[in-house]
């Protein structure tokens, strides 16, 4: 019995080569988040079907009460002014939400991919930075790194890059050992019952130990805790730290 | 089948997930803010005025009431005035009729007590005449004689007089 886990699969790959970013391909990754992305817009537009302003349909309710929650998730954890962060800040969470879920219908997570995460840290990245200049002028941002003594600057350099980098690392960590562990268990499981079932004597035994019968149900339980509760949770904890340090940034 | 690995990260995967990032945003404020947001405000718009009418109903009821209790106020006091001067009227009237019956009555009285007195000496005066006749006639018959008519006049006279201080 064989576990392979490996990365998203590369379905094409256009021949032209360009310099340091190399050569574009169309990945397993890209190919989910598009439909990701066809998922989340096609709620929406199912959601916003037929507004009305009174009288309204269980339908619209839930598209309401989605909007109420993120205007007060978003302005709870950051000013007025950040009113128009509300739909990153959405688009952000329902991505991740509808990433890591998407593993439940057998697709493969585009969270699951280093490149996500990065990318989600990296804008995040530029929007603190650029909160920060904005509250201390570009001066008084690079003044900030040799707070409280100058010694202290590569110190805060390194701690003002751990900053993405371990946003990206603690969500793709997440949901990728998610993938490992239930691979290990898929596989396991499938190794068990082929040795329990194959102690059944003759040809009976030898049919029934080639069905993974302890696959079924036992990784669902698991699924509870790794997809669904580590998914909604990491991207929970990114979009507050999104909010977090942005306010924060901008606080000076 | 080409796999990429496990952790890493690719330069276009990752330059389009950041395009996907944005462009999600864009559809999700499309899509599911600007019509929420719309039919938000349009509720608030509409509550709102159902307020501000309720406010502008209670105000011009509140107007209403003051207007309708002035005018019974009003209404009061000019039934009370009009009563106070029927009463007044309807006693003064009275006291005129009474006064008007008591003066009547007097009057009447008066002429009543006039006449009767005017019957009485014309009575007075009639009987006595008759009685001087009567008594000249009896005293004619008595003496059988006539006497001076003249005397005889101021005799009767002066027994009438008599008669008459002593009636």
């Amino acid at each position: 019995m064989d576990v392979n886990i490996s990365g998203a699969k590369i379905f094409y790959t256009f021949p032209l080569e360009f310099p340091v970013l190399g050569k574009i391909s169309i990945t397993e990754t890209l190919v989910v988040s598009w439909i990701v992305m066809i998922l989340i817009t096609g709620l929406c537009i199912f959601l916003t079907r037929n507004l009305k302003v009174e009288n309204i349909s269980k339908r619209q309710a839930l598209a309401e009460f989605i909007v109420e929650k993120a205007n007060n998730f978003v302005l709870g954890n950051m000013s007025e002014k950040f009113r128009y962060m509300i739909p990153f800040v959405s688009a952000l969470f329902a991505t991740s939400v509808v990433s890591n879920l998407i593993s439940l219908i057998g697709l493969r997570s585009p969270t699951a991919d280093l490149s996500t995460e990065a990318a989600w840290a990296v804008v995040v990245f530029i929007m603190i930075t650029k909160e920060k200049i904005k509250a201390g002028g570009v001066g008084g941002y690079l003044l900030g790194f040799t707070q409280p003594i100058p010694v202290m600057t590569p110190f805060n350099i390194l701690s003002e890059l751990a900053t993405p980098i371990s946003m990206a690392c603690r969500h793709f960590g997440n949901i990728l050992s998610g993938v490992v562990i239930s691979a290990l268990i898929y596989g396991a499981l499938a190794v068990a019952s082929s040795a329990l079932l194959g102690l059944i004597p003759g040809a009976v035994g030898n049919v029934l130990s080639q069905i993974p019968i302890l696959d079924v149900g036992v990784p669902a339980v698991l699924g509870v805790y790794f997809d669904w509760f580590s998914g909604c949770m990491q991207a929970f904890i990114f979009c507050m730290l999104t909010t977090m340090y942005i306010q924060n940034a901008s606080e000076g | 089948m080409q796999v990429q690995s496990l952790v890493g990260i690719v330069p276009w995967t990752f330059i389009a997930q950041i395009a996907n990032l944005f462009i999600q945003a864009y559809l999700i404020k499309r899509f599911l803010f600007k019509p929420i947001n719309e039919i938000l405000e349009k509720r608030k718009a509409m509550a709102d005025a159902q307020i501000e009418d309720a406010k502008k109903d209670r105000t011009e009821a509140a107007a209403m009431k003051a207007e309708y209790e002035k005018d019974m106020a009003e209404a009061r006091s000019k039934a009370s005035d009009i009563l106070t001067n029927a009463q007044k009227t309807a006693a003064a009237q009275s006291e005129e009729i009474l006064q008007e019956a008591a003066a009547q009555a007097a009057a009447m009285k008066e002429k009543a007590a006039n006449d009767i007195e005017q019957e009485k000496r014309k009575a007075v005066t009639q009987i006595r005449d008759e009685i001087g006749g009567i008594a000249m006639d009896i005293a004619g018959k008595v003496i059988e004689r006539e006497i001076n008519e003249e005397d005889h006049r101021k005799l009767i006279d002066e027994f009438i007089a008599n008669v008459g201080e002593a009636s």
